[in-house]
């Protein structure tokens, strides 16, 4: 299979660049080299682009289109280590998952169905982004996808596990989200005061796990 | 010096300086939410331009003064008053110990800003003192003032005279805004003729409006995709377009990566004034190459350098 031309990168704001890539995971790397350079104020891995923010009174938008070619171009080096896999306790459904639901209604299935397939199979923290320590997380049963809701959230508690396209995704916080709810984690995502402020980390295998209302796992 | 927090005000919190280089890991950058005019209240009192200062919003504070202090306000148009006397904006004064100083509503912009000489003390969190409220980071433990808390000054007031700002550098607030915007990420994927009503729409901020954005109503977008979008990066200034159509602008608290479509980015030149948008206020966006929005931020920045000269660094 001949491999596909890489992106041409382009101006998405008079400060900023993007570019498409293969997923999260070279997302990720080509944004780790970006952040070597100083011309870079920021590089930020989606899961299918990077885009980077640049100063314009020091590099102009063509220059900065040309120089983030060129580190795509030069590739990114495969990420040295992985965190050991974990798993993430959650309640589905109910108040914990209000969406739950609706989902198993649109999908056809049962909410058992539903809870036996988003349990079984390992999945994978693909990136944080969004609000501190929310993790996008791959590997979710394709008989499982739905959309994000039409209208955003304005709060959802932390904790709420949500579902949107191929992915699951983990609020950390309380906030604003437009992610189908399907239900809650215990486990603390993000803790600023903590030595390692994040739970997960991009790359990192996890599985998820069905726990009653009552249970509260240890993190 | 400290300043007891008697009324705290709609939502007074403390900020300064962005986070930086740490959107990467789902931090948003914070920080004044029109940091020209912070910059502006710490230029009087003698301060670093992202000197830690009080951010009011709509409605200001009542606070108790202990010791002598030099303070400022700009921003939105808002009535300051010293035990019961009123103080113009964009003028440095002088406050004693057992001072009460009374900030009113605003009545046009929706952020003023209160500095300090010395600024206010609060801890650094991921290489900022600016406060965070989703993840509590930074200010006063993360949250907005309360009535009971108390305010202490970080250090040594800088030696500064009474100061007023030029009035030719004094922003002016409006309720009806023009904001310069480049075409987002996925402008491309805008419906024939929604590029039109863009930028010819008369937009209202509706009710939706604090740190992380503004929802705009007067018109719903068609985008194609609209929420089976892979997330990608967003920034301050970013415009989304939910699958319900009404647009939604990222303010300074904006998260930092979404999955609706991005059609436009408000320049970086105007992205100050997203901090002054207030429900009810009208906006037009006028749409710019990127190229000829880089010629205006160093208009900008040429003009306010006479004033301010680390405004390169805040704008």
């Amino acid at each position: 299979m001949a491999e596909q031309a890489p992106d041409v990168p382009r101006l998405c704001g008079d400060d900023l660049v993007t570019v498409a890539v293969a997923g999260a995971a070279a997302a990720g790397r080509l944004a780790a080299v970006l952040r070597e350079d100083p011309t870079w104020l920021e590089a930020v891995p989606g899961l299918a682009t990077v885009v980077a923010r640049f100063d314009a009174t020091v590099t102009d938008p063509r220059t900065a289109c040309e120089r983030l070619g060129r580190a795509l171009a030069a590739g990114a080096p495969q990420a040295a280590t992985e965190a050991p896999p974990v798993r993430v306790p959650v309640r589905y459904g109910g108040v914990d998952g209000p969406d739950l639901e609706a989902i198993c209604r649109e999908l056809g299935l049962t909410r058992d169905a539903f809870v036996a397939a988003h349990t079984s199979g390992w999945y994978r923290v693909a990136m944080l982004g969004f609000t501190p320590g929310f993790a996008y997380v791959s590997g979710l049963d394709e008989r499982l996808s739905v959309g994000r809701l039409e209208r955003p959230r304005q709060r959802v508690p932390a904790g709420s596990v949500g579902i949107a396209g191929a992915w699951t995704g983990l609020y950390a916080l309380a906030g604003p989200g437009g992610w189908p709810l399907i239900g809650r984690t215990p486990l603390r995502l993000f803790d600023p005061a903590g030595e390692e402020p994040f739970r997960l980390a991009p790359g990192q295998r996890i599985r998820f796990e069905a726990i009653g209302r009552d249970e509260d796992a240890a993190p | 010096m400290s300043m007891h927090v008697i009324r705290p005000g709609l939502q007074t919190t403390i900020q300064a300086g962005p986070r930086r280089r740490l959107r990467h890991l789902g931090i948003p950058a914070a920080g004044a939410a029109d940091p020209l005019s912070l910059a502006l209240a710490n230029r009087l009192v003698g301060n670093a331009p992202e000197a830690a200062g009080l951010e009011i919003t709509l409605y200001g504070p009542v606070l108790d003064v202990d010791a002598p202090a030099m303070v400022a306000v700009t921003g939105a148009d808002v009535a300051v008053r010293v035990n019961g006397e009123e103080h113009p904006l964009h003028e440095s004064f002088a406050l004693r110990a057992g001072d009460r100083l009374e900030i009113g509503a605003c009545s046009r912009g929706a952020r003023s800003y209160l500095a300090v000489g010395g600024a206010f003390a609060a801890v650094a969190e991921f290489g900022s003192v600016s406060t965070y409220m989703p993840a509590a980071l930074g200010g006063l433990d993360g949250r907005a003032l309360r009535a009971g808390d108390r305010l202490d000054v970080a250090g040594r007031p800088p030696k500064a005279g009474n100061a007023a700002t030029p009035s030719e550098f004094r922003p002016v607030f409006t309720d009806a805004w023009a904001l310069r915007a480049c075409p987002g990420a996925e402008a491309g994927q805008l419906g024939t003729g929604t590029l039109a009503v863009l930028t010819g729409t008369n937009w209202t901020v509706g009710r939706r409006a604090d740190r992380m954005g503004l929802e705009l109503t007067g018109a719903l977008l068609a985008v194609e995709s609209a929420g089976r979008m892979p997330s990608a990066p967003v920034f301050p200034g970013t415009l989304q377009c939910p699958g319900d159509g009404t647009p939604f602008l990222l303010g300074i608290d904006a998260q930092t990566t979404g999955g609706y479509p991005r059609v436009l980015q408000v320049a970086r030149c105007d992205r100050h004034l997203l901090g002054q948008l207030r429900p009810g206020d009208r906006l037009r966006l006028l749409l710019r190459e990127p190229a000829a929005a880089v010629a205006d931020l160093r208009d900008k920045h040429a003009y306010f350098a006479r004033w301010l000269p680390d405004i390169a660094s805040v704008v």
